[in-house]
């Protein structure tokens, strides 16, 4: 149990320290100022980053960049420099090209009807 | 185009943190010269050690700043949060001073500091820090709240999220534990035997 000179110390004490009213030194005040300078900056770089991983989410993430480049490099190699075997599997796959002469007599027929005519 | 300064006088420090967080160029200031100084004032009693405060005082406000986006401000004050962030601070920084003596903390450093009164008061100061970073961490922010900001039982209840009558425990125990610890070194502290 407190008695009433402990109370009095330490309320003493108390008002002692709420007494204390520093004075915010300039140099704490341009600190304060720049960090705030900093953070408010700071949201446009998260918003970029934010973005990018939204489209990074969007396609699966980085795997899928890798995945999306190789398939890239693939398709430009096998158009620069087709191997044999895709040529072979190709015209398996849809048959060998056919040309085909649609009015190849057609000049004759014209030439006859004219003449008979 | 950006407001005066004086053109936020009269706004809310809510507002202002966040026109702040909308890119104000001059919110930052505005809240920095009506808020600083109150959280240097609420670190240096509590720690009663001007580098280990401001340091303190520097974070509370970074971490603001860092809030200020995702701010809402129907829900706190910035004051409350504030009290709250520095009192956190300030009891991690007191919890790593622990079992450090009254009696070293009690002798001044250095008699040619400063006059005698002065001295006096720093080692007062330096003591009532002592003693409160051996209180646990929950009495302590309510001891410091009550009694060294001057702040209601019902205001220090909503910073510390708690209950009227937690606060009312908390700050007696306290109290009546500072006394026991602050009590030996009564006459070191240039307070004289009743």
């Amino acid at each position: 149990m407190m008695t009433k000179s402990d109370d009095d110390f330490l309320d003493d004490l108390f008002d002692a320290a709420r007494n204390q009213v520093p004075t915010v030194p300039d140099d704490l005040m341009a600190r304060v100022l720049n960090d705030a300078h900093f953070a408010q900056t700071a949201p446009t770089r998260a918003a970029t980053s934010s973005l990018l991983a939204g489209i990074l989410d969007m396609i699966g993430g980085w795997p899928s960049v890798g995945g999306l480049a190789m398939a890239g490099v693939a398709g430009l190699w096998f158009g620069v420099a087709p191997p044999a075997a895709l040529s072979t599997w190709t015209a398996e796959l849809i048959g060998t090209p056919v040309t085909v002469d649609l009015f190849g007599d057609t000049n004759a027929y014209f030439t006859e009807a004219l003449t008979d005519g | 185009m950006t407001p005066p300064t004086g053109y936020w006088s009269d706004a809310p420090d809510g507002v202002i943190l966040l026109a702040y967080a909308q890119g104000d160029g001059e919110a930052a200031k505005v809240l920095s010269a009506r808020l600083l100084p109150r959280v240097l004032a609420q670190a240096t009693r509590m720690l009663a050690d001007q580098a280990e405060a401001e340091d303190v005082a520097q974070d509370a406000m970074m971490r603001l700043w860092k809030i200020a986006p995702d701010w809402r401000q129907d829900e706190a004050q910035v004051s409350t949060w504030l009290f709250r962030v520095v009192a956190n601070l300030c009891t991690d920084r007191l919890r790593k001073r622990r079992g450090v003596s009254l009696d070293q903390i009690a002798e001044p450093v250095d008699p040619q500091l400063s006059a005698p009164a002065r001295m006096q008061e720093n080692a007062r100061m330096r003591a009532l820090s002592a003693a409160l970073a051996d209180l646990p961490e929950r009495q302590a922010q309510a001891v410091a709240l009550r009694h060294l900001e001057g702040l209601s039982n019902p205001q220090i209840a909503q910073i510390m999220d708690i209950s009227i009558r937690s606060v009312e425990s908390l700050t007696a125990r306290g109290k009546r534990a500072l006394a026991d610890s602050l009590g030996k070194h009564k006459t070191a502290l240039g307070y004289d035997d009743d």
